[in-house]
């Protein structure tokens, strides 16, 4: 049973997967090329895009806030909208996550019915939703309040869940054992602990929902995406400047205060002796004060927990925020009784939305969603090769020189910002109509979120095997090759199916704005009043989706 | 007295050939019976995976049985619907390995989350409980030894520290029946001997009946008044402590280990 070292194979033979993996990575190179015809792509075109773009821009510097007062304005709309919406999805998830979670969860019948509403409620984009209710309600910002609630608790919902079903199992059967009912047991064992994840979804969405409601006004919803829009087709360039610069200003200033209360909630981090933190005279003060008041309260034998600092924290970011909530209530444009008393119309559009039928347009219904799927897979490749780079900057395990790759985080997240069909909208603005300035426009936003993703994962990848590579005398080249690429493949393979999953959705929007593909038809059948089309659009969306979803999930096995 | 289980009209705990089949198809006890009459604390002894702890939740409640009847203060366990279940559960003070405790919330609220039994309604926070129970509380945290931490947060002590936590947590509830699920396995030794001390003088002191599982036969002796030992789910040892040696119930051990896998082996060679 022995085999001679000059008959032995010196390379592996080659297996099916590979095979596989081959063939999978060819269709999609034919189909990358298929898909850069078909939106008549072309590298000379892209130079002279990218002139246009720059061009406008000139045309737009220096900003004009001569209206700040409107764009102020416009802009406190937005965040309220934002707020609003969120609180809407966090009151509508609580109960559905209650219901979906295994551990709290009524009944088998309560649970697939939660889980199911949370998956369809993410299904159809929410400006599309805005869209509907704009159609149902009329313009304003409530329309687009109702549609950020609904659309979030596909998202919220499910995090809700995912946070009560993480909770420990000890505590729960600690409080069963003393005698508590269903409802006592999740408010004293479970609830406890799910909290801190539940508030930083609530913060996350309530981001995300910044940038979802600044679009908003381009289907008639309110909020500043409005004004942008006006600016722009009167050529009112500079104003228009100003409105993207105040929008983005704001959205950096919320992500980066959010990011900072999620952060310190999240985990042990919210009390100084258990936190990680850095050891400051400012907090060792604050940790003394604090155990002097906790000895005050015990000495005296108070009956109310003394004011820590946690508490202090605690108790003054819920006032914060419950201010801020009463305040938009009251400022924001909605006259809510009217709004609640009209609410029943929604069944009237709905009624009209089944069946679905193309109404004589199937050509267009087919044309639109194929061209939708040609900007998703040309964007999403080009931005993937504009993400890959600048990941390899960004990853601080990887770039030797950390200030360059915090500057270049900084610069990502910033452009991150930058709501996408904002982007379309100027780089429309730019070129003209067509399908080729919205898909320059998603492969801007591909490569942002996609370098946070490729850097997030490079980070993750395992020093064990780089220090091995290094030991043997490897250059920094070679290193990168045989230990982090290796380990990187495999997450790649895995957002790069879910940047295509995400980006197909947004090019189904993209016609709002004149960016081609199948949302000029979606907008167009809600406005004329055509639901039983913008259903059946929704379906084919949805079916495309599901396709991608699953040659993602195929792919993923053939890389596991 | 009602039901099938209850013999011996003193005795507070009745078990009576008790068994429970998972659904994976373990049998974790088999067959086990005992009376614990009034005021007496046993410790129950086994190896882990000997079924102490099935056994324990077979007796409030928190699983049921597959055979067999347990009653607990005259009422049989198996056989009472969930409300009826919810009113003997407050009864019966219940300690477990891992503490049970939610690490976000301060002892004082971990320690009044025993007397939601008592209470109608769900309760979030320290000042939703009324000002006579957490009055009530700060004594039981007095009493075991934590008044000064009351306002701490519970991730913030100890291993010994968590489990005194969980131990005024049961004495909210005032029980007849104490339960106590390997108290001590997760401290060090000790922790462990000024919880088991804890437990013992606070049994003694409000005349409560007692079952606390170990697997250290060491710490069980000077402390229970009655060894109960389970291999396999089975009852192999029951006697008084007093005059229990430490190195015999140890050879009980070691022998029936012996003769397990040399019989495994026997049977593995036919």
């Amino acid at each position: 049973m022995s085999t001679t070292l000059s008959s032995a194979r010196t390379a592996p033979p080659i297996s099916g997967r590979q095979i596989a993996q081959w063939v999978f990575w060819l269709a999609f190179v034919a189909t990358f090329v298929w898909a850069w015809r078909r939106l008549d792509m072309s590298v000379f075109g892209f130079f002279s895009d990218l002139g246009n773009v720059a061009n406008l821009f000139k045309r737009m510097y220096p900003p004009d806030f001569s209206d700040l007062s409107r764009i102020t304005s416009s802009m406190v709309e937005t965040l309220w909208m934002a707020l609003l919406g969120t609180a809407g999805a966090v009151v509508l998830s609580y109960p559905l996550a209650l219901a979906a979670a295994h551990n709290t969860t009524p009944g088998r019948v309560a649970r697939g019915a939660s889980r199911a509403i949370i998956t369809l409620s993410r299904a159809v984009p929410e400006i599309i939703l805005a869209a509907i209710f704009v159609a149902a309600f009329g313009p304003g910002p409530f329309p687009g309040i109702l549609a950020l609630a609904l659309h979030s608790i596909g998202m919220i919902g499910r995090l809700f869940a995912d946070a009560i079903e993480n909770a420990a199992e000890s505590p729960r059967e600690a409080v069963v054992s003393v005698g508590t009912t269903k409802r006592q047991t999740i408010r004293s064992a479970i609830l406890p602990q799910a909290i801190p994840s539940m508030i930083a979804t609530s913060l996350f969405r309530f981001e995300i929902n910044l940038r979802g409601s600044a679009i908003l006004g381009l289907v008639g919803a309110g909020g500043i995406g409005q004004l942008i829009s006006e600016a722009l087709e009167t050529i009112q360039y500079k104003p228009a400047l100003a409105a993207v610069a105040v929008l983005f200003v704001v959205i950096l200033a919320i992500e980066v205060a959010s990011t900072s209360v999620r952060r310190s909630l999240i985990g042990e981090a919210a009390n100084l002796q258990l936190s990680a933190q850095r050891r400051s005279w400012f907090r060792d003060r604050l940790i003394k004060r604090d155990s002097r008041v906790n000895e005050a309260a015990t000495r005296e034998r108070q009956l109310t927990p003394p004011w820590t600092s946690e508490r202090i924290f605690r108790v003054s970011m819920a006032a914060f925020f419950g201010v801020l909530f009463v305040v938009a209530i009251l400022t924001v444009n909605v006259s809510w009784f009217d709004a609640f008393g009209n609410i029943g119309d929604i069944s009237i559009v709905l009624k009209q939305m089944v069946p679905p039928s193309f109404r004589g347009e199937r050509s267009m219904v087919i044309s639109g969603l194929v061209e939708s799927f040609a900007i998703a897979v040309v964007s999403t490749t080009l931005g993937v090769l504009v993400a890959l780079p600048l990941a390899v900057l960004m990853a601080r395990n990887i770039n030797i020189r950390k200030w360059v790759a915090t500057f270049m985080r900084i610069f990502v997240l910033a452009l991150r910002g930058i709501p996408e069909l904002i982007i379309a909208v100027i780089f429309v603005s730019a070129m003209g109509l067509g399908a080729v300035p919205g898909t320059l426009a998603l492969s801007v936003t591909v490569a942002v979120f996609g370098a946070k993703l490729f850097a997030d994962s490079l980070e993750e990848v395992s020093p064990a095997p780089r220090e091995a590579v290094v030991s043997v005398g490897a250059s920094r080249i070679q290193e990168f090759v045989s230990s982090v690429i290796p380990q990187f493949v495999s997450p790649f393979v895995s957002h790069f199916f879910y940047l295509l999953d995400v980006f197909f959705r947004s090019s189904t929007v993209l016609g709002i704005v004149g960016g081609g593909g199948i949302g000029f038809l979606l907008l167009q059948s809600i406005r004329v009043f055509e639901f039983k089309l913008t259903t059946m659009i929704i379906l084919g969306v949805f079916l495309i989706v599901l396709a991608i979803e699953w040659l993602g999930l195929m792919l993923r096995r053939l890389y596991r | 007295m009602q039901g099938v289980g209850v013999r011996g009209g003193d005795a507070v705990i009745s078990i009576a050939s008790l068994s429970k089949r998972f659904p994976n198809g373990t049998l974790a006890v088999d067959k086990v019976s005992f009376d614990v009459p009034a005021g007496q604390v046993v410790g129950l002894l086994g190896l882990s995976g000997s079924g102490k702890s099935t056994l324990m939740r077979l007796v409030n409640g928190l699983h049921k049985p597959t055979g067999g009847h347990v009653s607990v203060l005259g009422r049989v366990v198996d056989e009472c619907r969930s409300a009826e279940l919810r009113v003997l559960r407050r009864d019966i003070g219940f300690i477990f390995q891992q503490f049970g405790l939610v690490g976000r919330m301060t002892c004082i609220e971990n320690v009044l989350v025993g007397s939601l039994g008592r209470l109608r309604g769900p309760r979030l926070g320290v000042r939703s409980y009324p000002k006579a129970l957490r009055t009530q509380a700060l004594e039981n945290l007095e009493r075991v030894g934590l008044l000064a931490q009351a306002f701490q947060r519970a991730d913030t002590l100890s291993g010994g520290q968590m489990q005194r936590v969980a131990i005024a947590r049961s004495l909210m509830q005032q029980p007849k029946v104490l339960l106590a699920d390997e108290p001590v396995a997760s401290l060090d030794p000790e922790s462990s001997v000024q919880v088991l001390d804890l437990i013992s003088r606070i049994a003694r002191e409000d005349n409560m009946t007692v079952l606390c599982s170990l697997h250290q036969v060491e710490l069980a002796i000077g402390r229970t008044d009655r060894l109960i030992g389970l291999r396999d789910g089975q009852l192999i040892l029951d006697r008084l402590t007093a005059g229990a040696d430490q190195a015999e119930i140890m050879a009980l051990y070691r022998r029936t280990g012996t003769a397990q896998s040399v019989e495994t082996r026997v049977n593995q060679l036919a």
